[in-house]
């Protein structure tokens, strides 16, 4: 089990440019399942690669357990978004999904030992989950172990993706809209397995686009523009949500 | 040593078969890379080294070598692959260093059979054209040797790898590199130009419903071989340019998946 706390991070693409984050303080606590919602350039992207470890932000700073994020970086894993990937890549599924375990860097969390110390979950499937074929069995792939990523539907896509995600020895995912371009029973789906991943002890970060009922499904919603607008329930965040200063997402018929 | 004198055709048929499996070899894994345009940006950037180099008493492929990496340093440090100006940036490039290279052969009061480089002249290809053919097939097979995972992870999810702590810019300039010495290494067999053909061709042929890079390598070069094969025979019966031959029937060979549809229809 592991806390994300990040506090007061501010971050920049350019001297020049406002700020793409402006003092965003958010904690993801174990084995909850939070959403990650703000209209389009509200920085939630920035937000997950920079919890990530990829981009430094300007200030602030990002803890797991206490310990800086760059000690610990292989605790955090993220599922990009599906734009960032290159679908026609020949590659099986199973391949693809193996990737998640390939880890180059030299940080002291890339020791394979946080294989290990996942295992240690009760729950019988997480013990798993570090195995391939339990993976991609627990995501409902495993029947398309042998086939090529481009002759799948974007659900499976998704699911795939999922699977290498989880392959790492993470402890923290952050999924970068996951279910965009998917229909509505595909998403339903995934956000029924990420539940479940949450409920057996993984604490998932997933950003969405989607203020709908869908948000039902999270134990607790951050609301981004910038900087964070409102945390909460799901509903405290629909009873905050005239107070709200979301002009932008009501404009873009992200309401209900 | 009598016996390849005797045989005039022999170097350039062990340079005809090394390229025929290198070029799509190297061609697979830009194309998926999508990296094919850079191609055609150090294929054209190599001639202004070409020329420095023979001014200056170096050995041509070494000046070609860095030109063409130069070339595809300086595209990617003024713009990167997201930007919707890359292209544009990319064929700015290419067309200042092949004028550059143009514009400083007769300064430099040098003599360069421009039609060789450009479009090459196998039959007539020495010992040295064979070496350098070899060392870019070794530096190939090195490269893939050790790098062929960190190959896989960068070209399918950039973000993923460098996140997983892959140097994605190094395995970037290792594969510029390498695509450098395959071009100049080519210059007999097809020429920088036309290299391009031999480089995307095979690949599209050798890519269909292939389940991993490795066998899409595998296919490409087989292709590349037959392909390779059949021009420097024709160009021998038929007295033709080999560079332009081989050119000819990659086009021609597009046609194979057509024809194979008709006849299983």
């Amino acid at each position: 089990m592991a806390t994300l706390v990040a506090e007061n991070l501010t971050f920049a693409y350019t001297e020049k440019s406002k700020p793409a984050l402006n003092k965003v303080s958010v904690e993801i606590k174990p084995g909850t399942l939070t959403a990650l919602v703000g209209p389009n350039g509200a920085g939630k992207s920035t937000l997950l690669r920079i919890l990530q470890g990829q981009n430094t932000p300007d200030k602030g700073e990002i803890k797991i357990d206490g310990e800086n994020l760059y000690r610990s970086r292989a605790l955090v894993a993220l599922m990009p978004q599906r734009s960032s990937m290159n679908w026609k890549f020949p590659i099986t599924v199973e391949k693809l999904v193996s990737l998640g375990q390939i880890k180059y860097s030299k940080s002291r969390s890339n020791n394979p030992f946080q294989i290990k110390a996942l295992l240690e979950y009760p729950n019988s499937w997480i013990n798993k989950c570090c195995e391939l074929e339990a993976t991609m069995q627990r995501v409902g792939i495993a029947n398309l172990a042998n086939r090529r990523l481009d002759s799948l539907s974007g659900g499976q896509q998704q699911r795939a993706l999922l699977a290498k995600t989880l392959m790492s020895p993470a402890k923290i995912f952050l999924l970068d809209e996951p279910c965009a371009a998917l229909d509505p029973p595909a998403k339903e789906d995934f956000l029924k397995i990420v539940r479940q991943l949450a409920d057996a002890g993984l604490s998932l970060l997933v950003s969405s686009h989607d203020w709908g009922e869908s948000l039902n499904n999270y134990d607790q919603v951050i609301v981004l523009d910038k900087s964070v607008l409102a945390v909460g329930s799901p509903d405290q965040i629909k009873d905050k949500l005239d107070a709200i200063n979301i002009s932008s997402i009501k404009e873009n018929n992200f309401c209900d | 040593m009598s016996f390849i004198n005797n045989n005039w055709w022999l170097v350039p048929l062990i340079i005809t078969i090394f390229s025929g499996i290198l070029c799509p070899a190297m061609g697979t894994v830009l194309i998926t890379h999508k990296r094919l345009l850079q191609v055609n940006l150090i294929s054209h950037c190599v001639l202004p080294g070409l020329a420095l180099a023979l001014a200056l008493g170096i050995h041509p492929s070494i000046g070609g070598v860095i030109s063409g990496l130069l070339g595809a340093v300086i595209a990617e440090s003024l713009t990167n692959r997201k930007s919707e100006n890359y292209e544009a940036v990319m064929n700015t490039i290419l067309a200042g260093m092949l004028g550059f290279g143009v514009l400083i052969i007769p300064l430099l009061g040098i003599r360069i059979d421009l039609e060789a480089v450009l479009f090459g002249d196998l039959l007539t290809a020495n010992f040295g054209d064979l070496l350098r053919t070899i060392i870019a097939f070794l530096v190939f097979i090195l490269l893939m040797t050790f790098g062929y995972e960190k190959v896989v992870y960068v070209g399918l999810d950039p973000e993923g790898a460098s996140a997983s702590g892959i140097n994605v810019s190094l395995l970037n300039l290792a594969l510029s590199f390498t695509t450098a010495l395959v071009i100049v290494s080519s210059m007999s067999a097809v020429g920088v130009i036309l290299v391009i053909a031999l480089l995307s061709t095979p690949t599209l042929l050798g890519l269909n419903k292939a389940h991993s890079l490795r066998i899409a390598m595998m296919r490409s070069s087989f292709f590349g071989l037959c392909i390779s094969l059949l021009g420097f025979i024709l160009s021998i019966v038929f007295n033709l340019s080999p560079g332009p031959a081989i050119s000819v029937i990659c086009v021609a060979s597009l046609l194979i998946p057509k024809l194979s549809q008709i006849i299983k229809s």
